[in-house]
């Protein structure tokens, strides 16, 4: 119950805030803008002009997969970005504000705050990223060709643990500083060491939560779901409740000190 | 470029989405009591700035 009380107030928070109304759209438009210009492109070079007489541009036109996969990469690079930010202050600015003793003040448990918490933003950036991801499916199915959308709504759905990875590492950052702006850069400096050493080490790292999107981009076009993709899956999962129970756990220490 | 109708009936929604931002940001802009830095400042940079003027608003700009 008491996890519910704290559950409205962070959605009514960020409702009021306009999060709710902001992310969605950007995560949107992200997702949506990339297919477009691919395939106007040459009309818009042919249209520019400028191109020395008989030059030919010979763009290669991408099939509906590495179109599909174009609003998968801009949402984890832009949409990854947002949701750092967006996540940045939410512990870490009530601490700053005072609002962390008000409500710790009264008799709530430590699981249940940041749990609540987790849920509140990870929930918004899910919903966010299903609009953003079927948005983009609504314009490469128009423009290159159709997706299956049940394998769509599967590659969302392993998309979205990629996503509780990433607020899940915020929360855990959130807790060691006060500083919204220095959480903001800390998370994003440990997903881009992540990312790094998975492209470094990908031959080792098979099972590493940053290639999810890869995965999921074989999976569109091939129709199997490797074993891979669930290992992927299965660490970020584990990932993120490592992360969630680290929150815990700094912040149980630090009220004892 | 022709523009044709295929390309405004294709273009319209990302473009009333992105009008959509523009005037929430600017609506809640109004309506807010303080923000960082000089109102007419985030007024200029929430029009003139496509996009990403509203996310750097919300972001930056409000101050809770």
């Amino acid at each position: 119950m008491q996890w519910f009380v704290i559950f409205k107030k962070e959605l009514l928070e960020n409702w009021r805030n306009l999060k709710w109304i902001w992310v969605p759209i950007v995560f949107i438009i992200f997702a949506v803008m990339d297919p477009i210009t691919t395939y106007y492109l040459p009309k818009i070079m042919d249209a520019v002009g400028g191109m020395p007489e008989g030059a030919v541009v010979d763009i290669p036109m991408p099939n509906a997969n590495e179109a599909m996969m174009m609003s998968f990469g801009e949402l984890s690079l832009l949409g990854v970005l947002i949701t750092v930010v967006i996540a940045m202050g939410t512990i870490s600015g009530e601490m700053k504000s005072g609002v962390y003793e008000l409500i710790l003040s009264k008799p709530v448990k430590y699981t249940h705050y940041v749990s609540a918490k987790f849920m509140s933003i990870a929930l918004m950036v899910w919903v966010s990223t299903a609009l953003a991801i079927i948005a983009g499916w609504y314009y490469v199915a128009l423009l290159f060709g159709t997706i299956d959308f049940t394998k769509l709504l599967t590659g969302i759905l392993f998309f979205s643990l990629y996503f509780a990875l990433i607020v899940s590492i915020v929360l855990m950052v959130n807790t060691w500083f006060q500083t919204p702006g220095l959480v903001a850069f800390i998370s994003l400096l440990l997903i881009i060491i992540l990312n790094v050493a998975t492209s470094i080490y990908g031959h080792i790292l098979t099972w590493s939560p940053a290639l999810i999107s890869d995965y999921i981009g074989a999976y569109l076009s091939t129709g199997t779901l490797t074993d891979e993709l669930w290992y992927s899956a299965l660490m970020a999962l584990v990932f993120s409740i490592v992360c969630i129970q680290f929150a815990i756990i700094t912040l149980k220490n630090r009220a004892l000190q | 470029m022709m523009i044709s109708q295929d390309l405004i009936l294709l273009l319209l929604p990302v473009l009333i989405l992105q009008l959509l931002l523009l005037v929430i940001a600017i609506v809640d802009l109004i309506r807010i009591e303080e923000t960082n830095g000089p109102k007419w400042m985030w007024a200029l940079i929430i029009i003139f700035l496509n996009i990403i003027g509203p996310i750097i608003y919300f972001i930056i700009g409000r101050r809770p």
